[in-house]
């Protein structure tokens, strides 16, 4: 068995023949975003390609040459101010370069346009500052003030922000051609996704499953700025899956089912891939008996319509915020000499999964995490849980790895942030290996009794948090990086990390992987081996996935650093604590 | 050796006789003193506690910006409105953090000798508390839970005016708050 390369010799011969100066930027169409590969210099898609891959062509820097990288220079931010419940603002993004210029926003939504032609330093072109009301949607921010990144469409940068606002900004200006509200923070819903660029319509989802919100994905007519569909997540009366909520209350209502990263496409099918949050309440599954779907689950989306045309679900009613919204990676093999259409995903929940995204068939599933504890592995023909019982409405799984009202868990492997959270792995199709950053260890969840919404004769008000409970740490956590086999998830290669990975990998031709960690470090790692082969201390903590780039046939790596941790990682690692937050672009280069 | 967990803290463990001699007159003499119009130092110190309350601990992001308590990836945080700790009680918590629950110390040196309820980090095991946002001086310490008895323990439901004291006039934070 062996993977495909999208991109191949067409490419590569493709590259040499495409300009590599900047030039002034063209219209961002439909026929570049197919083909990103065509133009390696520049990073044009959230996860590099549709297909999620994050990988890039370039390869002058690479395992020989890495050693001599180098900071070529770095940007202060803004976006660090406080807001809700926050201290201060956070960066997660993934920027864009389309020739020699850098498109990336800050946590609360402030798009800046930098210049990195130069190669020395970055010259800010344009900033455009939503103002955001940073109390407003920051106080129903679950996990912090984040915007994951922007997309080009034709010659318009397409933003979000926090208060639920998507932007459609002239690329040239920085000027706010339109903006239209999707998300509402008075019922608990954010924004916090880089939008998808399918054709003609930029494709989100609301954020605010810990709220009691009921998630959907959208779609924006970019050519009109009006919605084109809106499909919900968690399904209504008469829709198929609604029957999975069977507490006859209707609380499928806020059932959560967020969206807080990016979806892939398969322009093969026609067809994105969007993962779907944990349901709502988090913890009290007491309160939602059945499956709850599709909450924890993939959904295969027609761009067209917002049409579903299957899911499945990883956690039938997830009891332990297995939250699958990250990326599901599309790859092509060869299995038992057919050529097969794979979606993939590297759970929260601690399995690697392999479907046919042609109908959402399960074709393999593995452990990747060290520990895991709630159940004993996956059904071979269905990919269920081994210990999912179709005959009750509240799931056990392994006893005591969740909890119940009254009765904590005793130990939750992985723990409720995973696993996978939402830091997107990178795919190398040269090497066929799928790169995992992944949190490792245990915690254990308290689960209280969730009141019911005020909408529903309840006391629990809207913008409070809906969780059923919570979870608490109770070991330190730590992290790996992971080399998988895509097809069948076993693992070719394991480093061990010191701290938990939220900040994403790069995948290069080099043959490197590149990430950032919470203490600051950014490294390089051989991709067979992922040895540790450079490394450089930003001094702020790294939340966020870095990208490639070349201006004048000259390599570079960007990463944002700056974000302050959450007290999982820091409330046991007492080296960090003091770690300040900050607002940073790093660049490096040979 | 007893390890001290959230139910059995000896501050924290009260006989009903206990409970009507020491909070008693502690709320007695909150509602007293909330009568009386504060010094200009202790408005001072009251609005340096809401700014810690706020932003330095984020001590809102578990317990609410009315301090009433919350759910979620903070812990199930107690309400502070609801409390029965008394001033002194309260600041020991803030200290020292709950041991076997997720509520952090503030005091750099907590568990490092046998300040915090007669333990040391070694004696108390896997129960620690964790170390707070960032950690706070004795004059924070103070101020925070002057802010706390001025504001928020032992009053009912906060109203419209409380949040736009604490938010301010320039987000729509309270609307929903807002007398109809």
């Amino acid at each position: 068995m062996r993977t495909k390369t999208f991109a191949g010799a067409f490419a590569a011969s493709l590259l040499a023949a495409t300009a590599l100066n900047p030039a002034h930027a063209a219209d961002v169409t439909n026929e570049r975003l197919l083909n990103p590969q065509r133009e390696p210099q520049n990073w044009l898609l959230h996860h590099g390609n549709y297909q999620g891959h994050r990988f890039s062509l370039l390869k002058e820097i690479n395992t020989d040459t890495v050693k001599s990288m180098r900071l070529a220079f770095s940007v202060a931010l803004g976006g660090f101010q406080s807001g809700g419940r926050y201290a201060s603002g956070a960066l997660e993004a993934t920027p864009i370069v389309e020739d020699g210029i850098m498109y990336v926003p800050d946590g609360w939504g402030s798009v800046y346009a930098i210049d990195v032609t130069a190669g020395n330093k970055g010259v800010f072109k344009w900033k455009m500052d939503p103002g955001t009301d940073r109390a407003w949607a920051g106080d129903v921010a679950c996990c912090g003030v984040n915007n994951r990144g922007v997309a080009l469409w034709r010659d318009k940068v397409i933003s979000i922000a926090l208060d639920g606002r998507i932007f459609a900004i002239n690329k040239a200006t920085g000027e706010v051609v339109w903006e239209r509200k999707i998300a509402e923070p008075a019922i608990g819903e954010t924004l916090t996704i880089a939008p998808l660029i399918i054709r003609d319509l930029a494709i989100v989802g609301a954020a605010g499953g810990e709220f009691g919100i009921r998630g959907y994905i959208e779609a924006t007519d970019l050519n009109t700025g009006k919605m084109a569909w809106r499909t919900y997540t968690i399904p209504g009366t008469g829709e198929p899956g609604n029957e999975t909520w069977k507490d006859g209350k209707d609380r499928w209502k806020h059932g959560g089912g967020s969206i807080w990263e990016t979806a892939t496409y398969d322009p093969e099918t026609d067809t994105f891939y969007q993962g779907i949050g944990n349901a709502g309440p988090d913890y009290d599954i007491q309160y939602r008996p059945g499956d709850n779907k599709w909450a924890a689950s993939v959904l295969a989306v027609s761009p067209n319509d917002g049409k579903i045309k299957w899911g499945f679900q990883y956690t039938p009613q997830d009891p332990y915020d297995y939250d699958e919204i990250s990326e599901h990676p599309i790859i092509n093999a060869k299995i038992n000499g057919e050529d097969r259409k794979l979606v993939v995903h590297a759970a929260r929940n601690g399995f690697f999964y392999a479907l046919d995204r042609t109908n959402g068939s399960f074709i393999a599933g593995k452990q990747y995490t060290d520990e895991l504890n709630w159940t004993p592995g996956l059904d071979p023909k269905t990919g269920r849980p081994l210990n999912y019982d179709p005959n009750t409405d509240i799931q056990i799984y392994a006893p005591g790895s969740h909890g119940m009202r009254g009765q904590p868990s005793v130990r939750t492997c992985p723990t409720n942030v995973g696993g996978k959270n939402w830091e997107p792995s990178a795919y190398n199709p040269q090497l066929g290996l799928l790169f995992i950053p992944s949190i490792e260890g245990c915690n254990t969840i308290e689960t209280l009794e969730q009141k019911d919404m005020e909408d529903q004769g309840g006391s629990a008000k809207w913008r409070e948090r809906f969780t059923g409970g919570s979870a608490k740490t109770v070991q330190r956590l730590y992290g790996s990086l992971k080399a998988v086999d895509p097809v069948t998830g076993e693992i070719k290669a394991s480093l061990k990390m010191t701290y938990p990975n939220y900040g994403g990998a790069l995948a290069t031709a080099g043959n490197l992987v590149f990430m950032g960690e919470p203490d600051g470090t950014f490294g390089a790692y051989d991709a067979k081996s992922l040895q540790q082969l450079w490394s450089f201390n930003t001094g702020t903590g790294i939340n966020a996935p870095p990208i490639t780039y070349s201006v004048n046939g000259k390599q570079y790596i960007a990463v944002l650093a700056g974000s302050r941790q959450n007290v999982n990682i820091y409330g046991l690692a007492p080296e960090i604590k003091n770690m300040a937050p900050a607002s940073m672009l790093y660049v490096f280069a040979l | 050796m007893k390890i001290p967990t959230k139910d059995a803290i000896a501050p924290l463990r009260f006989t009903s006789l206990a409970l009507a001699v020491l909070i008693v007159p502690a709320l007695l003499a909150t509602g007293a003193a909330r009568a009386q119009t504060p010094s200009a130092e202790e408005a001072r110190l009251i609005e340096f506690g809401k700014e810690i309350f706020k932003s330095k601990a984020v001590c809102q992001y578990c317990h609410k910006w009315d301090a009433s308590g919350d759910q979620g990836y903070g812990g199930n945080a107690l309400s502070l409105r609801a409390t029965q700790l008394t001033p002194e009680q309260l600041t020991e918590v803030v200290k020292c953090g709950r041991p076997g629950t997720g509520m952090p110390y503030h005091d750099r040196f907590a568990y490092t000798d046998k300040r915090c309820y007669g333990y040391t980090r070694e004696q108390m095991g896997k129960d620690i508390p964790p170390a707070g946002n960032d950690f706070l001086s004795n004059r924070e310490v103070e101020a925070v839970v002057k802010y706390l008895f001025a504001r928020d323990v032992g009053r009912g439901p906060a109203t419209y005016e409380d949040c736009v004291d604490f938010w301010g006039k320039d987000t729509k934070q309270c609307d929903p708050m807002k007398p109809k």
